[in-house]
């Protein structure tokens, strides 16, 4: 029972930090319609960067959240002018092939530049845990799944209680209404785009303190943003949060009471069995424009 | 030691391979749930090589991985292979042949490495070969040299695979093959006496084709012995946290604890016991703990203490030949002895046997060296090797233990610089 309780209490914890990294790939869905492959490797990016911004200045790589997201948020908007904006609408397939180019492009760029050793950022407090009534809690990710409610609940307040959510909001719902009320799609793209990335880059210094990376972990995590997001329902926010935290609490608690050869799989085959039954995911629409 | 650790990371490049492919499934399912409808070298050499002008030279030809995942430890190689170039022909080279090194790049590609061997001995006719680095590229290496009837000496490539081709051309050159290499442990746990031993044993191995075999190598021995094993699972290289694996270990309350792992995933280990605040009394760590410089790095140097794991050289050894070895290695090289990978030292010790097989004989042709390098024990500074008709080798690793935040031999007796720990300090101490 004790290493039940302690397993879900990992899981929870983890998913917080994955409720991070995919909000912004839901987020960008939602906006958009594109499946950005690049979020596991813009996270990957941030990550070497937050750890760089540790190794050499000695920056905290919790701190290093505050220079990286706004500088993922522009790398998010060129990304966006470049590559995303001379696509015709609706052009989903290429957009998937144009964001898996950018991906392997970081990747490669990451590679030449870090090589593929293997990184993580050894902040002196890494390693450390609270107890409580006997559970161990991870300082590290106590605080990332902290900084995940944060983002998150501010990610909402920018939808729901400002112009430029309200503006999101109506491109979602109606691209043509929301235009001719004098909303600029191409502008609410760009800006919800960056916002996505920018999400990447508070999520990779975190990615960074908890888990091992290198450039070719982008794999690894934009299949499990993929699966997040898709089980959570394209385009839901809590759908996301959810998800990352039904996959945390399933991967921990396979891994602890049952077998860890299976933690993984458990959560693809929980996925299939979802969409089985309900094809939009936990939390998706029928239409587009769940946020 | 080096070679299990990065045959570890060819298995690395399989298991990213079967990263994309998972990729690719979460893709399908993408496009399910958008519903998306859219959506052999033929030319034959000579024997053993070489034209007359060339009998004042022994040409030795070597593909290494300068580029690509194993670039490391490629260049690692190359520096012990270098080092014994020169120190040779210093002594006056070969029976009187000055040693010329013809080395070559496979960007750690098995395809080219193939390329390369069959080059360096049908077009570059060269004298001899020595291995590349890792299993993955040493497998079709010394079948090109079974081929053309070369010797094939290898330094980095010790998985249980290797040995399966049933080669009698190839020599592993490391005291034991990968999956016998924490054998040395049993030994010395089983020389204690009885109540002094664990009486309970948790086994979390990776699930690769080194560091699983060599945790149920263990197990095998230490069940035999009568110590209960509360704990017995493989894991998934794609499982990177470890803490419900280390929870589920430290729930059973172990006295010793061994860990099949390669590198990641010991330090992963380690990081989960200590967020779990769980240090068992025993710990012994395959690979990873065996990396002097990146251990302490990833772990903190506090949290080293008392970890077991095994080696054939480091920093200190008393082996014949071990301190020649490093005062050249720091004369060419320039560093610390604890900077120089044992890779480095397995390579040089490659160059060494085909010196000592020279001496004895008065030849330096493959078939002498295969046919004299079967039969007796040959000193090098990893280690007194032996093999197998197969080139597995017949000697132990030595079991070394962090102490002091130091790699330091424990056993056996003979090569001891200090007694072990019995009981592993608490993390952080």
């Amino acid at each position: 029972m004790h290493t039940l309780v302690q397993a879900v209490i990992l899981g929870v914890l983890t998913g917080g930090v994955y409720a991070l990294m995919a909000s912004g790939q839901t987020l960008i869905f939602g906006i958009m319609r594109v499946i950005n492959l690049a979020q596991g490797a813009m996270v990957v990016l941030s990550a070497y960067l937050s750890c760089t911004l540790f190794t050499t200045a000695g920056i905290d790589p919790f701190l290093t959240i505050l220079l990286l997201a706004p500088l993922m948020f522009l790398l998010g908007v060129v990304v966006h002018r470049v590559f995303l904006r001379p696509l015709k609408a609706g052009d989903g397939e290429l957009s998937l092939m144009v964001m898996f180019a950018v991906a392997l492009a970081v990747e490669g760029v990451l590679a030449a530049t870090y090589k593929t050793t293997y990184r993580s950022i050894n902040a002196t407090y890494r390693d450390e845990s609270l107890e409580l009534a006997g559970y161990h809690l991870s300082v590290t990710r106590l605080a990332a799944f902290g900084l995940s409610l944060a983002v998150l609940g501010g990610l909402w307040v920018l939808l729901h209680r400002t112009r430029f959510g309200a503006s999101i909001r109506a491109t979602v719902q109606n691209p043509t209404a929301a235009r001719l009320l004098g909303v600029d799609p191409d502008r609410v793209s760009a800006l919800g785009f960056g916002l996505g990335a920018a999400t990447a880059g508070a999520a990779g210094a975190v990615f960074g303190l908890v888990y091992p990376f290198n450039s070719a972990s982008h794999y690894d995590l934009i299949a499990r943003l993929l699966a997040i997001v898709v089980l959570g329902g394209l385009g839901s926010l809590g759908g996301a949060v959810a998800a990352s935290i039904l996959m945390g609490v399933a991967e921990s608690v396979v891994a602890a009471t049952w077998s860890p050869a299976w933690a993984s799989a458990t959560f693809f085959v929980a996925l299939l069995l979802v969409l089985l039954v309900r094809p939009r995911g936990l939390f998706g629409a029928q239409l587009r424009g769940a946020l | 030691m080096d070679g299990n650790r990065l045959s570890g990371e060819a298995v690395q490049l399989l298991f990213r391979e079967r990263r994309r492919r998972r990729l690719l499934a979460a893709l399908a399912a993408v496009a399910v749930s958008m519903s998306l409808a859219a959506c052999g070298p033929a030319t034959a050499g000579p024997d053993a090589g070489g034209d007359a002008a060339a009998k004042d030279t022994l040409t030795v030809g070597v593909s290494l991985s300068l580029t690509g995942d194993f670039a490391d430890p490629g260049k690692a190689a190359k520096r012990g292979y270098d080092l014994w170039a020169s120190d040779v022909n210093e002594r006056g080279g070969v029976l009187g042949r000055k040693v010329v090194l013809k080395i070559v790049d496979d960007t750690s590609n098995p395809n080219q490495v193939t390329t390369n061997y069959t080059n360096l001995i049908t077009k570059d006719k060269v004298d001899l070969v020595f291995g590349p680095f890792s299993s993955l590229l040493s497998i079709p290496a010394s079948q090109v040299a079974k081929r053309y009837g070369y010797a094939f000496l290898e330094p980095a490539g010790g998985g249980p695979k290797v040995f399966e081709q049933r080669l009698d051309n190839l020599f592993f050159v490391q005291p034991a093959s990968i999956v016998r290499q924490g054998d040395i442990f049993a030994d010395y746990l089983l020389k204690l006496p009885a109540d002094q031993r664990p009486k309970t044993a948790a086994y979390a191995a990776l699930d690769d084709p080194f560091a699983a075999p060599l945790a149920e190598n263990l197990r095998k021995r230490l069940e035999a012995a009568g110590i209960r094993t509360v704990y017995s699972e493989t894991y998934p290289d794609s499982l990177t946290d470890l803490t419900p694996v280390i929870a589920k270990v430290a729930a059973g309350k172990p006295d010793l604890v061994v860990s099949g792992t390669q590198s990641e995933d010991a330090y992963a280990q380690v990081k989960a016991m200590k967020q779990l605040k769980f240090s068992p009394k025993w710990l012994f760590m395959s690979n990873g703990a065996n990396n002097p410089v990146e251990f302490p790095d990833k772990v903190g140097s506090n949290n080293v203490n008392g970890i077991f794991t095994t080696g054939d050289w480091f920093a200190g050894s008393k082996q014949p030949g071990a301190a020649e070895f490093v005062k050249a290695y720091l004369a060419k090289y320039g560093g610390e002895e604890t900077g120089i990978d044992t890779t480095s030292a397995e390579a040089y010790s490659v160059g060494v046997l085909v010196e000592q097989v020279a001496k004895k004989t008065g030849k330096a042709d493959n078939a002498t060296i295969v046919k004299t390098l079967h039969s007796g024990t040959w000193t090098t500074p990893i280690g007194d090797l032996s093999w197998d008709a197969y080139g597995e080798p017949q000697s132990n690793y030595t079991l070394v233990q962090w102490q002091n935040r130091r790699l330091t031999p424990v056993f056996p007796a003979e090569v001891a610089a200090v007694q072990p720990l019995t009981s592993k300090p608490a993390w952080g101490k």
